[in-house]
């Protein structure tokens, strides 16, 4: 008793002794501030994204502003920098009004402005050839027909909820800051807004429509408006068509290593050998791809079958099938091993079982394996469309195109044309980023689809992960 | 697994259906993993030519793409693998298992985060930022880490009470804000130092004293795109390579006397060296072939610099522009083939080795932990 005592007290002793001198030392907190670093490099950058992306579409106030030198300046605030050696501060605009100009963008000191206000009449114009138009609207003219003020502006909103085929024709008179006067056709007007004179409320509902506008249209003017539509059709028809060729030919692999073929060397040797591939560089794919499908059997193809269209290829350049093809290859390790390890989890006893109870190999497979695995091999799936939707480098090999003229699926014979090109947003984001012509105004979109690329990807991950989550909690009530 | 032979029945459709069956699997699945397998074959065959040319100084086109691409993938390890290894420690032995559970698949999704979307903040945004900000970026580098060893120092010297409030456990939680606020201080404090000590222009100050051009897109900024992908990959073996010693070994050293890092530096790191070892192999196998975050942060200049602050070009970006031009069949084609192969060997060699070796630590931990 008593030394046991002694015991406690010299245990205490040191305890106390340690965290005094603080024996672990500052290291812990070294490793600490590495999993905070990690955590607030993903966290900011998905703010970024998230303010970036989403923020472009809200209805930005226009400000009206007089230099010293008397010229006026409408446009947008949209960033300002230092001057160097400590000259002030400059403020970049977005002017718009290109085919005027010549330039979407200017740069004013800030000591150089005299006057500064935000009019309720300013107004913004998205149009199709030359990109956004900012000024005042002078008038609409419709055949006879001259509206001003509230008239025009009804008028106009009125007629932009129609299709361009059914809209009355007319012209409006826009003023540029300047007061030069614009004639702008009608038909070719997207969007007109009035940003100063709108409640938050009407701001919430426009920045709502933008959005949907950005989901649901082509790109215009150059990829600095408009949306990206086509480049997520073509992604997620690419990945459905990968997923339902990488889904049987994954399982099939799995099925026969884990159930069929003899354990022994070899298949460890296999199974060792598919897990890596799951860990060469996806270009490497692309150059497969690009060797083997496009060149070798697409030129096979061209041919056979469409020799009379050669020279230019119809199978043998990149497309739809091909890429496909590239990704599902690429991804069939993912599938292979998450089949494998759900495979692997079944225990024994109930292959045993339905053995032992009259079933044949191939009836044991499907009535009580599968159903057993179904949610490994979903996971799997899963996980593959979303390596495949964020993957890029090989697509660049085996048939994205910058801007495809024409939708993979159409009302055309055959409905579904393998040989098409197709846009990714992947790739769309890449091209837009680094060979736009104007990445300044184009580098807004590129945020909102950098956007949702990672909303895409960072859901099916997440779905993945419930998914697996769920299943061991399944497998561990049974067993 | 294979089923024991079964009794003879009177139903032989089923049985023809069964072998039907078994041979169609077996002919699929055999049939997939040769398709599988005809990449290293493809790359070969191509790369054939090239030896019946025998043209050395095409070759020697390729030497500094190599380069280049050694030198991104050194600069990405060196900038991820202290980050992912620090954090697979403390996440390991150090943060409370609540935490743990919801921080892992958090920071694992990190690696979800799609290559040409790391790629494009890194060569639209951070390049041109570090760029007017040399500064700032190097004192963070060097600050970060003293900040969080003050924030340690700091935390002993407070009451009890406050440290009960912030533990060590919950340190990778409440440490974010810190380090952000630590993050400003830097930026804030830079521009003065540059000013008083380093003549007012670190980058003119570094091309008149010691010479160095400096890029926009650089192997810095590689270094930290590439490092960002690569985090991920890494803390998430090695923090599982750790976090599966057994617990009698720590509990054991413990008991002896060991403070809880002595613990973690003699014990678990040398059991579990084999598993963080091949999580830094398979990093660097990643960051070898990622190629849209070098494609758009390197500048894709093709150099021989040793210097941090000029461009690269690696053979996987070379590959990505180079390759859809090349015609089929010219030496061009042959050569980009023959880096694709180059990649190909070294990512499979080096996962490979990775997998060998985390399959002989994992019998280790078997054997450990039916013994102890």
């Amino acid at each position: 008793m008593h030394w046991q005592r002694a015991g406690f007290s010299n245990v205490g002793f040191s305890k106390i002794r340690l965290s005094k001198t603080g024996s672990s030392g500052l290291w812990p907190w070294l490793c600490a501030a590495c999993v905070a670093l990690s955590l607030l490099m993903l966290v900011s950058l998905l703010t970024l994204l998230a303010i970036r992306g989403l923020g472009h579409f809200w209805p930005a106030s226009l400000e009206e502003v007089t230099l010293n030198s008397g010229d006026i300046v409408i446009g947008q605030p949209v960033r300002e920098t230092a001057l160097p050696n400590g000259a002030g501060t400059e403020r970049l605009y977005f002017t718009g009004n290109q085919e005027v100009t010549g330039n979407n963008w200017q740069w004013i000191a800030i000591d150089e402005i005299s006057q500064q206000s935000e009019p309720a009449d300013l107004i913004r114009v998205a149009r199709t050839p030359w990109g956004d138009f900012i000024g005042r609207l002078v008038a609409v003219e419709s055949g006879e027909l001259r509206l001003t003020q509230h008239a025009a502006w009804a008028f106009i909103h009125e007629a932009l909820t129609l299709p361009v085929s059914q809209r009355p024709p007319g012209i409006l008179l826009l003023a540029t800051a300047d007061g030069r006067t614009l004639r702008q056709p009608l038909a070719s007007v997207t969007h007109f807004q009035s940003p100063n004179a709108m409640s938050w409320g009407q701001k919430t509902i426009a920045w709502g429509q933008r959005i949907w506008q950005f989901l649901s249209e082509g790109p215009r003017a150059a990829n600095t408006g408009g949306g990206v539509w086509p480049a997520i059709f073509g992604t997620v028809l690419m990945v459905i068509l990968m997923s339902v060729i990488v889904t049987p030919f994954g399982v099939l692999a799995a099925i026969y290593l884990n159930e069929i073929a003899h354990q022994n060397r070899l298949t460890r040797l296999v199974r060792i050998s598919v897990r890596n591939l799951a860990g060469v560089p996806s270009i490497v794919y692309g150059v497969f791809g690009l060797g083997v499908f496009v060149y070798g059997i697409g030129g096979s193809i061209d041919s056979w079958f469409f020799s009379d269209k050669l020279p230019s290829p119809t199978f043998g350049t990149g497309g739809l099938l091909w890429a496909s093809l590239t990704l599902a290859l690429l991804t069939l390790p993912v599938v292979i091993v998450a089949t494998e390890e759900g495979l692997a989890r079944i225990p024994d006893a109930q292959r045993e079982g339905a053995v032992a109870l009259g079933a044949t190999r191939l009836e044991m497979l499907t009535r009580v394996v599968l159903p057993m695995a179904t949610p490994a091999m979903l996971t799997g799936v899963i996980l593959a469309v979303a390596r495949a939707a964020g993957e890029v480098a090989p697509l660049m090999l085996v048939g994205v195109a910058k801007l495809a003229p024409q939708m993979p699926v159409d009302g055309e014979f055959p409905y579904l044309h393998l040989e098409r090109k197709f846009m990714h947003l992947g790739y769309h984001l890449f091209d837009t980023a680094f060979h736009g012509e104007d990445v300044q105004a184009a580098i807004p979109l590129v945020f909102a689809t950098a956007l949702l690329l990672v909303l895409i990807v960072l859901l099916l991950n997440l779905t993945a992960i419930f998914l697996r989550h769920y299943l061991r909690r399944q497998r561990g009530n049974e067993c | 697994m294979t089923p024991p032979r079964l009794p003879f029945s009177r139903q032989p459709l089923r049985h023809v259906q069964d072998r039907l069956a078994t041979g169609l699997i077996t002919a699929g699945g055999i049939g997939v993993l040769l398709a599988i397998l005809a990449i290293s074959v493809f790359l070969i065959w191509e790369t054939l030519p090239l030896l019946a040319i025998g043209d050395t100084f095409s070759l020697a086109k390729l030497s500094p793409l190599a380069w280049g691409t050694l030198k991104a993938a050194l600069a990405a390890m060196l900038f991820a693998t202290p980050i992912a290894l620090g954090a697979a420690m403390y996440s390991a032995l150090f943060m409370s298992a609540r935490l743990r559970s919801r921080l892992k698949p958090t920071l694992e999704l990190m690696e979800a985060v799609p290559g040409v979307v790391i790629g494009f903040i890194a060569g639209l945004l951070l390049a041109p930022w570090v760029e007017r900000h040399l500064a700032s970026t190097l004192m963070m580098i060097i600050w970060l880490p003293l900040s969080a060893a003050l924030a340690g120092y700091l935390w002993y010297r407070t009451a009890a009470s406050v440290r009960q409030r912030l533990p060590l456990s919950w340190a990778g939680l409440w440490f974010v804000p810190w380090l952000a606020g630590m993050a400003v201080l830097a930026m804030w404090l830079a521009p003065i130092i540059e000013q008083h000590w380093l003549g007012g222009d670190l980058r003119r100050l570094l091309d008149q004293r010691y010479g160095l051009d400096y890029a926009t897109r650089n192997a810095l900024i590689v270094g930290i795109a590439m490092g960002f992908a690569v985090i991920p990959s890494i803390y998430s073996l090695a923090e599982d390579a750790l976090a599966d010693v057994p617990p009698t070994l720590m509990e054991g050293a413990q008991a002896l006397g060991a403070s809880r890092w002595q613990a973690l530096w003699k014990v678990a790191l040398p059991t579990a060296g084999p598993g963080v070892f091949s999580a830094v192999m398979i990093g660097a196998g990643r960051a070898v072939g990622e190629t849209m975050i070098v494609l758009m942060a390197s500048g894709n200049t093709a150099l021989f610099s040793a210097s941090p602050f000029e461009g690269l070009r690696s053979l996987s970006a070379s590959i990505a522009i180079e390759l859809p031009e090349a015609s089929p069949g010219g030496m061009t084609y042959h050569l980009l083939i023959l880096a694709a192969l180059a990649l190909f060997i070294f990512t499979f060699m080096v996962n490979t080795l990775a997998e060998i070796v985390r399959q002989h630590l994992r019998r280790r931990y078997q054997r450990l932990g039916s013994t102890l």
